[in-house]
């Protein structure tokens, strides 16, 4: 899935897996700490967004 | 390959003679150039109808799924490994199929030379390997090879992975084609480069489904483009929607699509389809060493677990 | 919402980094508001649908964790 939508051009940054027991919640907190930083790195989410039809 | 064609009609008749099948799936001359449709022969005079040439482009295997008694089968390369797909996913039972195979040169692209003259195309005749393509006003010699559709031109599984009986001798497998070139130019891109790119591709798209309705693996009785509760693709001409299309479709067929180029050859808008499934398939091979259809015995990449599966990507 | 807080769209396996979510807010540990979760019986349970669903609708992000 991710090295199809880096293919049409949807940055790396975009989606993440991981793999996290029950019992790791520093685990947790790590990740979520480096995808969040990862993810600010990127500008906001524009391309895949589906917006309302301009009306001329 | 003409000539297979009076090989295609006397099995056909013998089988049905004997009772070994109650129908045989082929082709027929179509109505228009280069459209050639498929039959179902049920009788020695519908077997007469049976033809074989250089467009017989659509996936005969599309129509196998779900039948009842025993049914014979045309199949170039590319059919049988579908039809290897869908023998392994239990849409149909090999021993219900007598595979009529038939080893293939490749078959034409009708975008292309349609392309290539002004006028209506009316008539194309195919003598070995020159086509002599005329209308009103014109007739032209080309050659074969020239004019093969893309996937065909890269093809590495010409001749049938599975038969009963063969139409004609195997030919050459093509040694020295890579069949991701087009794949690598798109991955060498940047992010950016990437998405023009597939927007480039995708903004003529109409959304007729015709891709769909063609290909040999699209057989879900509710496709997810027609569920509505709750809807996954928007029904509208919105670029997100028609890229969502594009890729979910791809990925249905991840680890299943044999490149047959059905797809393609459907596409009223010429649209290179391809492009998606054909990542996928390259991922395939390299993260599984898996091409899809070629074998009865092995269980697709996308269903079994194996402890040495990739999986770099989970942190 | 201020500049560059970005939304990252969580699918988390009940049984494991749901869990794991849990007893991280029961041991009160601190971490980014950044993620909107949303709890999926098993990863199993995923679908690329759900991704450009997401993706679609203005999340920046997905991640998907088991």
């Amino acid at each position: 899935m991710k090295n199809m939508l880096e293919h049409t051009g949807i940055e790396p940054g975009r989606l993440h897996f991981s793999w996290i027991s029950s019992a790791e919640s520093t685990k947790f907190v790590d990740v979520v700490k480096k995808i969040t930083e990862e993810v600010k790195a990127l500008d906001p989410h524009k391309k895949f967004v589906k917006t309302e039809p301009k009306v001329d | 390959m003409t000539i297979y064609t009076d090989k295609i009609k006397e099995i056909a008749k013998r089988v049905l003679a004997e009772g070994k099948v109650d129908m045989v799936i082929g082709f027929r001359k179509g109505t228009m150039p280069m459209m050639n449709q498929p039959l179902y022969a049920t009788s020695a005079e519908s077997a007469d109808e049976l033809i074989w040439d250089s467009s017989c482009g659509i996936n005969l295997a599309n129509y196998v799924t779900d039948k009842k008694g025993s049914i014979g089968i045309v199949a170039k390369g590319c059919d049988s490994r579908n039809i290897v797909t869908h023998v392994i996913e239990n849409k149909i039972k090999r021993d219900q199929l007598y595979i009529i195979g038939v080893p293939c040169t490749g078959m034409i692209d009708h975008h292309k030379i349609n392309a290539m003259f002004d006028g209506e195309i009316l008539n194309v005749e195919e003598s070995g390997d020159t086509l002599t393509i005329s209308g009103s006003g014109f007739s032209e010699k080309v050659i074969k090879t020239d004019v093969l559709r893309q996937n065909c031109a890269v093809c590495t599984h010409r001749n049938p992975v599975i038969y009963d009986e063969l139409a004609g001798e195997l030919v050459a497998e093509q040694k020295n084609v890579d069949p991701y070139a087009s794949v690598k130019t798109v991955e060498a891109m940047s992010a950016d480069e990437k998405w023009n790119y597939f927007e480039d591709l995708l903004s003529s798209c109409i959304r007729c489904y015709a891709c769909r309705n063609a290909c040999p693996l699209c057989y879900c009785p509710t496709c997810f483009v027609d569920e509505s509760r709750p809807q996954w693709v928007g029904k509208s001409q919105d670029p997100t929607d028609v890229r969502t299309f594009h890729l979910l479709r791809a990925y249905h067929c991840a680890g299943r699509c044999t490149d047959c180029g059905a797809c393609e050859r459907v596409c009223p808008m010429g649209i290179k389809v391809r492009e998606f499934t054909k990542k996928l398939n390259k991922d395939c091979l390299e993260l599984y060493g898996w091409e899809a259809g070629l074998s009865l015995d092995d269980r697709p990449p996308l269903d079994t677990f194996k402890t040495d599966d990739p999986q770099n990507f989970i942190k | 919402m201020a500049e560059n807080e970005p939304k990252i769209l969580s699918f988390l396996c009940s049984w494991c980094s749901y869990g794991a979510a849990d007893l991280a807010g029961v041991s009160r540990m601190e971490y980014p508001p950044n993620i909107r979760v949303i709890r999926i019986p098993c990863t199993g349970r995923m679908s690329p649908k759900f991704i450009l669903a997401g993706l679609k609708q203005g999340a920046d992000a997905v991640w998907v964790s088991g």
